[in-house]
């Protein structure tokens, strides 16, 4: 029996795989901060304003680590 | 049929409530959630350092790849700045619904809704600029790095130098 014998192949286009891939990541961050920030506001609401700052601050930073995931569709796909 | 009682004065309950008139005041003096100036400062430094990646990123790209390169590199720093942007603009715009009663469901809806428009048109254009003879995709990927990296070290810095008080959007029974 061959060690390396194929049991799934694919065919297509293997960059539909790395989006779902790059849209794992943000979509638990996401979800981490937002709730968070829920549960912040809802036992401080005076706290709104500096809550909204953080989560803004959080979700730049996810969304852009997707931003270059997503983006290097222009370079591998070429 | 409980909640009527008709045996109550009327003069009591408008008597012993002299706040209420502060109160439906209030949500109309309060311009919003204090987090709107450092959004809006956040705003206008991003679109300040747009410019700037722009021409240099211009120059560099032309130098590179000649006019497409320059096209590429403002294309580039406008997804970068505009997509990130997006986010700042989407709370600005939930905190106008700051005075109703579904503020924390309008406020996440219109944040996370735009989040997710905005993923899904930026791969249509991604696919869309995809083999567009007048792209360059290292230039327009590179630029886009450097945007999407200068409109996070804009934010941080915009953050770390505002002044927001502590208890900023507590509502006290006099109306303010």
């Amino acid at each position: 029996m061959d060690a390396t014998s194929v049991v799934a192949a694919i065919s297509g286009n293997i960059a539909t795989v790395g989006y779902g891939l790059a849209a794992i990541g943000p979509a638990i961050g996401i979800g981490i901060v937002v709730g968070k920030t829920i549960e912040s506001i809802a036992r401080q609401p005076e706290l709104a304003g500096r809550l909204q700052v953080l989560m803004w601050i959080g979700i730049a930073f996810t969304e852009a680590l997707a931003l270059i995931g997503i983006a290097t569709y222009f370079i591998f796909v070429s | 049929m409980t909640d009527q009682q008709p045996d109550r004065p009327e003069t009591e309950s408008t008597a012993s409530r002299p706040v209420p008139a502060d109160e439906a005041r209030a949500p109309q003096q309060s311009s919003g959630p204090s987090s709107n100036l450092v959004l809006k400062s956040a705003l206008l430094w991003g679109g300040l350092l747009a410019l700037a990646i722009a021409v240099v990123a211009s120059v560099v790209g032309g130098l590179v790849a000649g006019g497409v390169g320059v096209v590429s590199a403002l294309i580039g720093t406008a997804m970068a700045v505009v997509y990130l942007g997006i986010t700042a603009a989407s709370i600005l715009l939930a905190n106008r619904f700051t005075a109703s009663d579904l503020f924390v469901g309008i406020f996440f809806g219109i944040v996370l809704g735009a989040w997710l428009v905005k993923f899904v048109l930026f791969i249509v254009v991604a696919i869309l600029l995809k083999g567009q003879p007048w792209v360059n995709p290292q230039v327009m990927f590179l630029t886009m790095i450097v945007g999407v990296i200068g409109s996070l070290v804009v934010d941080v810095v915009v953050v770390l130098r505002s002044r927001m008080p502590y208890a900023s959007d507590t509502r006290l029974p006099g109306g303010r």
